[in-house]
């Protein structure tokens, strides 16, 4: 009888179960929570429902699939070896039409005055007592790139990419919630009533070249997020020459796809409760939500500024969307003008800043990981 | 460049890149203010360019 305890206790041993703890089960549970929000909710379903199933996994003891050499490791070498976030860019340069950017130039500022966020997030880190490469990196959050908020946590703050990552793509999912307070409250309604002139029309010559031109420019003086920016370049140049439709097609949805899973996958593995139940993930949480407000905040000012030397004035709800998370952003300045005069269609003018935002923080970021002596 | 780290590290660095990041993206945005010059050189047809497609 003792030989048949021992041979089970040995069993039991072997399994998960003799080391399971409370914070697998919370952290099962904000797993659970995340695909609940992608079913139910419909919150960033082609995100939380990978994260949220490899978060899962990620928190049974024993499983294997997140060791070095399982399956859900090798996606997070993708991750850490940086060529997912470019193939990321690489999908999302097909799928994007640039022409609200080319058409008017003047709005491409907003693209960087609404990245405050990005420095009030650093400087909050930095004073509750982070390093400055992980400063930095939390600081990106306040850009709302997911993609470029990964490469240059990878790049100084290994460590804090599963509380980074997981802040960048919640609180871009919550955009809709978090910004038309701010706007509203920096805005007179006559403000928010401005109707913009109708943009021109951008022809296939300046299409073809603006990938050209932007990629010769961001490998000449920000080298450090050349990838990223190369890429979404090349993405966009299939698009925009119409005779490689199919490799455009396949970047936009093939080569994409198969780039979400395994990033979901990877960013869902390393959320082990051991690395997720600290303090320093509330203080992340809590530093991107102030790094959002401030961001859409400066965008709004930004605009406002910009209006004291045009004449033709601006709409200051354009400067919010310049904080990047294509085309969320500019999806929000839309909604509420739109609440404001039924006949206010800001869309394809918030398009201009909000694609002027993701090389706003990818100059951001490539400046930063200059200044902090990063290659 | 070596920035110390401490909050006068952040400040000075967080100083530095704001204002570098507009700089750099208004000189985007003169580029891109020249981009119709290019229509100079002469027009593409969508429907050729449709037509080679592979």
């Amino acid at each position: 009888m003792d030989q048949l305890f021992e041979f089970l206790q040995a069993l039991k041993d072997q399994t998960g179960l003799a080391h399971i703890w409370w914070g697998n089960l919370v952290m099962m549970a904000i797993g659970a929570t995340m695909i609940w929000l992608a079913v139910v909710k419909h919150y960033e379903p082609l995100l939380l429902v990978g994260i949220g199933f490899a978060c899962i996994i990620a928190n049974v003891p024993g499983s294997d699939l997140i060791l070095p050499g399982g399956l859900f490791d090798y996606a997070y070498k993708g991750v850490a070896l940086l060529i997912i976030p470019p193939l990321i860019f690489f999908g999302v340069g097909a799928m994007t039409d640039f022409a609200p950017m080319i058409a008017n130039p003047k709005l491409v500022i907003l693209g960087a005055a609404a990245h405050l966020g990005i420095f009030v997030a650093l400087i909050g880190a930095k004073a509750l007592g982070f390093t400055l490469a992980e400063a930095g990196a939390i600081g990106i959050i306040g850009g709302a790139d997911g993609p470029m908020a990964i490469f240059v946590t990878m790049k100084l703050a290994p460590h804090l990419l599963p509380q980074i990552s997981v802040a960048a793509y919640s609180y871009m999912a919550l955009m809709p919630l978090i910004q038309p307070p701010v706007m509203k409250l920096l805005t007179t309604r006559e403000e928010r009533r401005i109707v913009m002139r109708q943009a021109r029309k951008v022809s296939r010559l300046e299409r073809i070249a603006f990938p050209v031109v932007i990629g010769i420019i961001v490998n000449l003086f920000f080298p450090p997020v050349a990838p990223l920016i190369t890429m979404l370049m090349l993405g966009n140049l299939f698009r925009e020459v119409l005779v490689v439709d199919r490799l455009a097609k396949t970047a936009a949805n093939e080569v994409m796809n198969v780039i979400i899973i395994c990033l979901t996958l990877a960013i869902g593995s390393t959320m082990s409760a051991d690395r997720f139940l600290t303090l320093e993930t509330l203080e992340i949480v809590f530093l991107g939500l102030v790094a959002f407000v401030f961001g859409t905040g400066s965008g709004v000012v930004g605009a406002k500024i910009m209006n004291l030397f045009v004449t033709e004035k601006i709409n200051p709800l354009l400067g919010s969307a310049g904080i990047a998370s294509v085309p969320i952003a500019a999806r929000v300045s839309h909604k509420v003008a739109l609440e404001e005069n039924k006949e206010n269609y800001l869309i394809y003018h918030a398009m201009g800043p909000n694609l002027a935002g993701v090389f706003g923080t990818a100059i951001s970021g490539g400046i930063l990981l200059a200044l902090l002596g990063v290659k | 460049m070596n920035v110390p780290d401490t909050l006068f590290g952040a400040l000075l660095v967080s100083l530095i890149d704001f204002f570098l990041s507009i700089l750099m993206i208004s000189g985007i945005g003169i580029v891109l203010a020249l981009f119709p010059l290019l229509n100079r050189i002469g027009r593409i047809d969508d429907e050729a360019l449709r037509d080679q497609r592979h």
